[in-house]
């Protein structure tokens, strides 16, 4: 029982990590990223390039591929989703499923449907507490995706960058009349929102396989982890993760579930959620 | 040309638009029967490749016109409406292996998918804007996963049923006609909501849910008729689909209960024009073709250049076309001016209109 505790807590933070990029992006600029899962796996290939080709230790890896994404997103942001941001928002909706179709198929066509991982020399350290092994890997893992929950939470309300950000999020035509200007705020933040979608992918490839075949399910899992834990901060991200990473631990230990229900599960416990509580676990109606 | 102060203009706009919107029905249903008519052609030509072709397109208008119920009128984003398709056909592949007739099958999936429509039409219609998206997908998936992981039916799900005892050909033209049938009721119904108090209520609930509310319109019970409505037309597709197809999965590609058919289904109403007659019906025709044509003609990159032209569309045409085309032929009504005069002004408006949900 010990080991399942701990599995959930390392699969928690991780989770946590999947559903930030998400959470910002939703909170600030009311868009469903439907490509979180694909910039994602694109961060996993950043992550697994930068390790096999250029060498890089994999924890530097984590910073290649949020900077890469970072410029991806801001691009993206910029060119594409800038241009309809007004719209209803299925137009959104649909424009980022466009996306997610393209970078995933090109990944496909490129890198074909393989599982890859990154073996690191870590792979198989490990120590015990209580009888229930620790793997190093995902301990490191989790670490991170706490310390960049944190970060997240003090940039967005320490510095001039993400106090604007969250004024823009607030009110755009008030934050514009302070002299912010919109449509670069809004890249900016789309570009957060993709280097942790980035080092998130990174992660991935750290601990279990990637393949593009997974973008799909990684935007799902963000959008349960975000609306399980509400919009409010970034550290909602963290309770969304740690109860759908319960959900996913214990679920399948009842005898009538079973395995293979996956998606099933998560979307059980989000329906429940949205109905119970509609705002999320830490969900203020705002992002601040 | 330009004399008339555009105050002016507007006023002569409102006063003649209202006499003119009220003929627009008519003009939309006789188009759209003259386009199925048209279709109807496709098999004297005897070509099983294009028939074949047209069967799908003609099932995707079906599918457009049916989540523009919901999606067009209502304005509720319903994502995950291939959960009808895939009862539809589950229906009548479940029912044809018990030996029952297809007719069977096909009532048994119109039943309960209207049944399935209601049940989950009463928590999920609470919801709205993503998390009504989002539920919805997430149902689709969740029943899909459920066929395939309990083996309902088949092995994993995968059906396989005996033919019809006729000709080969005989059997692909008679499923062609039952989709055109299908098509062409829908677009009557489409037809009929738009003119009737039903349809005014869901038009309301899309514009400004609670003004509408405040009106005393029943919003929630309307919803839900429109998702039940938007289920049956689905249902009877997917119950025609599993015969004429014979074998098919439960998830996946090509599967019953493929996400990216929901996905068609919203791409083609909204390239058409969401809420309009003729919408869904134009951009099933032009998304399917391409899509069947690309997927032929460029294998390896079907998916990508499909992804490129939602992107496309949604940024340049997020109105739809029919929108797009009535606003680059409307003419200031009493005001002469040449074509060319006219042709600038409509791109101008076009240009204004398309760029007017950026920042």
């Amino acid at each position: 029982m010990t080991q399942y505790v701990i599995n959930w807590l390392l699969l928690g933070c991780f989770y946590a990590a999947v559903g930030l990029g998400f959470s910002l992006i939703w909170g600030i600029m009311n868009i469903v990223n439907l490509a979180q899962g694909s910039l994602l796996i694109l961060g996993s290939y950043v992550a697994y390039w930068s390790y096999y080709s250029l060498h890089l230790n994999p924890l530097l890896g984590i910073l290649v591929s949020m900077v890469v994404l970072f410029c991806v997103g801001w691009v993206i942001q910029f060119l594409a989703i800038n241009r309809v941001i007004r719209a209803p928002f299925l137009v959104t909706f649909m424009l980022t499923f466009g996306l997610d179709l393209l970078i995933t198929d090109t990944l496909q066509q490129l890198f074909t449907g393989d599982y890859r991982a990154i073996n690191t020399s870590l792979a198989g350290a490990g120590f015990h507490v209580f009888g229930a092994r620790v793997p190093m890997l995902n301990l490191i893992v989790a670490v991170i995706a706490i310390v960049l929950t944190a970060l997240l939470a003090l940039f967005l309300s320490r510095t001039r960058v993400g106090n604007a950000i969250l004024a823009v999020g607030m009110d755009r035509d008030a934050a514009r009349l302070m002299g912010i200007s919109v449509a670069n705020m809004y890249a900016v933040t789309f570009g957060i929102g993709a280097a942790l979608a980035g080092a998130a992918g990174a992660m991935l490839a750290m601990t279990l396989q990637f393949s593009p075949i997974f973008s799909s399910q990684y935007t799902l899992f963000a959008f349960v982890i975000v609306a399980l834990g509400g919009l409010g901060t970034p550290w909602a991200a963290l309770a969304g993760g740690m109860v759908f990473a319960f959900a996913e631990e214990f679920a399948p230990l009842v005898p009538a579930i079973g395995f293979g229900l996956d998606t099933a599960i998560a979307f059980v416990v989000l329906v429940l959620v949205l109905i119970l509580r509609p705002n999320g676990l830490l969900g203020k109606p705002f992002y601040s | 040309m330009a004399s008339k102060s555009s105050s002016e203009e507007t006023l002569v706009k409102t006063a003649t638009s209202a006499r003119r919107e009220s003929r627009e029905w008519l003009w939309s249903l006789i188009a759209g029967v003259v386009i199925l008519a048209v279709i109807g052609l496709v098999p004297l030509s005897g070509d099983q490749a294009s028939l074949s072709l047209w069967t799908f397109i003609v099932m995707y208008c079906v599918l457009a016109q049916s989540w523009n119920f919901i999606g067009g009128f209502a304005g509720y984003a319903a994502f995950g409406n291939v959960v009808f398709f895939g009862i539809g056909a589950y229906a009548v592949a479940l029912v044809m292996q018990a030996n029952g007739s297809f007719w069977m099958g096909l009532l048994a999936g119109v039943v309960v998918a209207a049944l399935f429509a209601l049940l989950l039409g009463l928590p999920v219609l609470r919801l709205r804007g993503h998390y009504f998206a989002i539920a919805t997908l997430g149902v689709a998936e969740a029943v899909g996963q459920f066929i395939q992981s309990k083996n309902v039916g088949a092995t994993a799900g995968e059906i396989s049923l005996t033919p019809p005892n006729l000709s080969y050909q005989l059997t692909n033209t008679l499923f062609f006609y039952g989709f055109l049938a299908l098509s062409l009721l829908t677009l009557v119904a489409t037809v009929w909501l738009s003119r009737s108090r039903f349809g005014y209520a869901l038009v309301a609930i899309r514009e400004n849910e609670r003004a509408a509310e405040s009106l005393g319109i029943a919003t929630y019970w309307y919803k839900v008729g429109a998702f039940v409505l938007s289920a049956a037309p689905t249902a009877i597709a997917g119950g025609l689909f599993a015969y004429w197809q014979l074998s098919f999965d439960p998830t996946g590609e090509g599967g019953a209960f493929d996400v990216n058919i929901s996905v068609a289904m919203v791409l083609m109403t909204f390239l058409g024009g969401a809420g309009t007659i003729l919408g869904p019906i134009l951009g099933a025709i032009i998304i399917e073709y391409l899509s069947q044509y690309t997927a032929i003609a460029y294998p390896g990159i079907h998916g990508p250049l499909l992804g490129a032209l939602i992107i496309l569309v949604t940024i340049f045409l997020p109105q739809g076309l029919i929108r797009v085309v009535k606003e680059l032929v409307r003419s200031p009504a009493g005001v002469k001016q040449s074509y060319q005069t006219r042709f600038r002004e409509g791109v101008r408006r076009v240009a204004r209109f398309t760029a007017s949900n950026g920042i």
